[in-house]
């Protein structure tokens, strides 16, 4: 059996070995299996494994290696799936109770895309409930109950991809699919020490994910370095008809291989300084320290700065309504109050009241700042902030009144669609991860990316993994 | 009678603020329509650290909140209730400050079929011949 270091190896190195035939995909597969059994109950990561499938693909993929047909770096990888995206026959619980029998007769086209580069399914990553968009105030607000943060297990993973986190993080698969309507891959990365993506809008299809705001919702890869999550991207990326979100062909596919960063060009980096409003002092460190590093291996860092204006007042709105609009038959029925959470179980009454003109405002406003940051990329092919002004925060924190601060960065991003990776980039004193944000123009998702892989070509913060018994 | 301030309520705000108000009118007291008489009862019963509204404002929460609880007030207890209040006091100012960023008439939304780099965006330059910033040392 595969020893403990196998289950931290990133993408690429299990790869290099699963071509060469030095790793059976089915051994790695079961020992996933076994170690998301024994660890995955304590942090509440899983909402269900599926280990027959995974070793039914897993026989499969190294069925068809040990034949010579290999098909690429993710062919016999173990991964989960965030609970939101349909897998055929099996249960889709959205991580809320209202759904919890639910089930699909067909999958979601990231599922079919990992299908069919024979990436092996270990299970349904637990989530928060309704991806968050029903507001919440604990992080308790899942089925699964609160997921809890390998780094330190009285500490939460953030949302709503939070078993998606805690899974890489933990090491209970190589990668996990995770999804951000505003934040939820971004700020569980953070506080999990992995790297994720939220690539551009309309990149990657949401045909058989849950909908929360349709005008916002993407799927992106959480996993243990920038260069995988580019690996997991050029999988899951791509048109898809069935989704009328995405781009277009000839912009929606996305190829990457190492050796393309060989003939990219030079980035231009704009380091934000109005991107929070302060950072906790465990956080600053390590940002500053991620800022010289930059300045070290980029010489054109300079300042940047977010335009001021109402950007996240028109996100929220556009999160609201368009998620009343989503669940409104959950809320007309009153089966809300099957929620968890108090907050979730009355705010998507609130939220149908808003009016058709405010929310169109707040699409003209979201117009205005897409043109606005397309400017501001004129001048920078990135820019860079920390991911977090906070590290992960007690299980019991009450998140509606004691985890509330502006994020300018967040609201533009998710808005505007623009690609965002998060890094690790360092620890705090109490030895909780730290997370280094890139964002680009909506398109340049390899810009993102080539940023992410040069920060982890000169540390070796994506290598730490926290020590779990 | 409405002070200086109702009075300038142009016809689109009346029009809104009476479709939010139509949904409570089988419960509610025909005197919410009128402003002065909806915020007295909202400023009574919010929170001390609750936002500092307009007239206007506080009118307009009432109007939410007597709309919901119009439709949905049996399902609620009392707790849900003085949330739900908190809650629609709580939406209004990013409400306000959304409404007051100004927007021309031919502004458009911002639709999600069509991403701005879909429309009109070119791709971004690679130089040819550009050396990258650093050599990635490991994978």
């Amino acid at each position: 059996m595969p020893g403990e270091e196998i289950f931290y190896l990133s993408v690429s190195e299990l790869a290099k070995r699963i071509e060469s035939k030095k790793l059976s995909p089915v051994e790695l597969t079961q020992a996933y299996l076994d170690r998301s059994q024994k660890i995955g109950p304590r942090l509440n990561a899983y909402a269900r494994l599926t280990p027959e499938l995974a070793l039914e693909q897993a026989k499969a993929a190294e069925k068809e290696i040990l034949r010579g047909h290999y098909r690429g770096p993710l062919h016999g990888i173990p991964y989960a799936a965030k609970d939101l995206l349909a897998v055929k026959g099996l249960p889709t619980t959205w991580g809320a109770k209202p759904y919890a029998d639910q089930v699909f007769d067909y999958s979601a086209t990231v599922i079919e895309h990992l299908n069919r580069v024979g990436a092996v399914m270990l299970g349904k990553a637990s989530m928060i409930e309704l991806a968050g968009g029903m507001g919440y105030r604990f992080a308790s607000a899942s089925l699964q109950g609160e997921a809890k943060n390998p780094w330190d297990t009285t500490c939460w993973t953030c949302g709503s991809s939070s078993g998606s986190g805690a899974i890489v993080s933990a090491g209970l698969a190589a990668f996990a699919i995770g999804t951000e309507t505003w934040g939820s891959i971004i700020c569980p990365s953070a506080f999990c020490g992995v790297s994720g993506l939220r690539p551009t809008y309309g990149r990657v299809s949401r045909y058989g994910a849950m909908a929360l705001a349709p005008s916002m919702d993407k799927i992106g890869p959480m996993a243990r370095s920038a260069e995988d999550c580019a690996r997991i991207f050029a999988a899951i990326a791509g048109h898809d008809p069935k989704d009328r979100g995405t781009v277009p062909i000839d912009k929606g596919a996305f190829t990457y291989s190492p050796s393309m960063e060989l003939h990219s060009r030079p980035l231009k980096i704009g380091w934000l300084t109005n991107a929070w409003k302060s950072l906790e002092p465990g956080v600053a460190k390590p940002i500053e320290a991620a800022a010289r590093i930059l300045k070290k291996y980029y010489s054109s860092v300079k300042d940047a700065a977010l335009p001021v204006g109402p950007w996240e007042d028109a996100g929220n709105i556009i999160v609201a309504v368009e998620c009343a609009a989503s669940f409104r038959s959950l809320i007309r029925a009153g089966r809300v109050n099957e929620l968890t959470d108090p907050l979730g179980q009355i705010a998507g009454y609130v939220n149908e009241q808003y009016s058709a003109a405010d929310y169109l405002q707040a699409l003209k406003v979201r117009e205005i700042i897409q043109k606005k940051m397309d400017s501001l990329f004129e001048t920078y092919d990135v820019i860079v902030a920390a991911a977090q002004p906070i590290a992960a925060t007690p299980l019991t924190l009450n998140l509606e009144t004691e985890l509330v601060f502006p994020d300018p960065l967040g609201g533009i991003g998710n808005i505007c669609g623009l690609p965002a990776m998060s890094v690790p980039c360092g620890f705090t004193e109490k030895n909780l991860p730290v997370g280094l944000q890139f964002v680009g123009r909506a398109g340049d998702d390899f810009a993102v990316i080539q940023a992410g892989r040069t920060f982890q070509s000169h540390t070796d913060w994506h290598r730490k993994h926290p020590k779990i018994h | 009678m409405g002070n200086k301030s109702e009075s300038a309520i142009s016809r689109r705000e009346f029009a809104r603020r009476a479709a939010f108000v139509s949904a409570a009118a089988s419960l509610a007291p025909s005197k919410l329509l009128r402003p002065e008489s909806i915020a007295a009862p909202l400023q009574a019963q919010q929170p001390a650290n609750a936002p500092k509204l307009s007239p206007e404002g506080q009118a307009e929460v009432e109007s939410r909140i007597q709309s919901i609880f119009a439709r949905y007030g049996n399902r609620l207890s009392d707790a849900q209730k003085a949330d739900i209040r908190r809650l629609a006091a709580e939406a209004q100012p990013p409400l306000d400050r959304l409404r007051a960023f100004p927007t021309d008439n031919g502004d458009g939304p911002g639709l999600y079929l069509k991403p701005l780099m879909e429309r009109e965006k070119k791709p971004s330059p690679i130089p040819a011949t550009a050396k990258p910033a650093t050599t990635p040392k490991n994978s």
